[in-house]
């Protein structure tokens, strides 16, 4: 029988979320360099542009779903990662309250962005 | 009977010549895997001079002299940056490509067949950043 590699733990909530965000963020994000590379360039970006989108609910919406998905895939990737390279104890824990905070500065600054452009939550 | 076995740290890095398809694949997932969480908070960064931005004129932003256009195009003006972006496209593919296949093997789909999976993530992942070079490049000379 193999021995298991995963650091996360076996049936665990965060390895199941590491998953259904993996599954969201695999069409989400080749939706997204599609869209502002191939269909937009990105040397033709203005203010108004992307305001015009994120005025849409719809986008505005996939946006901060995006946001969360990333950030929280993103993070809990970094924090196994560094669980597999044998980080325990106080460091462990100083490390995931690190995260936590970057995460939450990351999440409000990146929905002040949107909001910039959407002049607040578009309903 | 299961047996068990000392394995070693596979996370050795030093080990790297005997590290076979599946270990190659799961090294490059965690490096794509920090590009793209470095990239996202850099991304947020810079998408955040639309907040400065939303305060300026309308006739400002209606002529793209606004602090966020101006930063945007300052940075696609630089040769770099469209190479680097070429760079993140790689790594984004690659992690899209080689996730999937993740995601499949986490269902039990493929289990046979994971090197071929993975050797065909790259080849395709190469194909794709092949193929966009011309997008990302255009008009930067």
């Amino acid at each position: 029988m193999a021995e298991r590699y995963s650091s996360f733990t076996p049936g665990g909530t965060m390895w199941l979320l590491q998953r259904i965000t993996a599954a969201f963020l695999i069409v989400v994000l080749a939706f997204h360099f599609f869209l502002l590379h191939f269909v937009n360039h990105a040397d033709e970006v203005s203010f108004i542009v992307s305001q015009a989108r994120m005025e849409t609910l719809s986008y505005y919406s996939l946006m901060i779903l995006f946001l969360l998905t990333a950030t929280f895939h993103g993070v809990n990737g970094v924090y196994n990662a560094l669980i597999n390279q044998g980080l325990t104890g106080r460091k462990k824990q100083a490390v995931k309250a690190t995260l936590i905070v970057a995460s939450v500065v990351l999440i409000v600054q990146g929905v002040r962005t949107a909001n910039a452009w959407a002049g607040g939550v578009p309903l | 009977m299961s047996q068990s076995h000392n394995r070693g740290l596979i996370e050795d890095f030093g080990r790297w010549r005997e590290f076979r398809a599946g270990m190659w694949a799961w090294i490059f997932h965690k490096f794509t895997g920090w590009v793209l969480v470095g990239y996202l908070f850099t991304h947020i960064a810079v998408l955040s001079t639309a907040i400065p931005a939303s305060g300026q004129e309308a006739a400002v932003l209606q002529a793209g002299d606004d602090v966020y256009t101006q930063t945007i195009v300052t940075l696609e003006e630089l040769l770099l940056v469209r190479i680097l972006e070429v760079g993140l496209l790689a790594v984004a593919v690659f992690h899209i490509l080689n996730g999937t296949r993740l995601l499949f093997i986490d269902l039990g789909v493929g289990l046979e067949s994971q090197d071929k999976s993975f050797y065909a993530s790259l080849i395709l992942t190469g194909l794709i950043t092949v193929a966009s070079v011309p997008t990302f490049l255009a008009g930067a000379f």
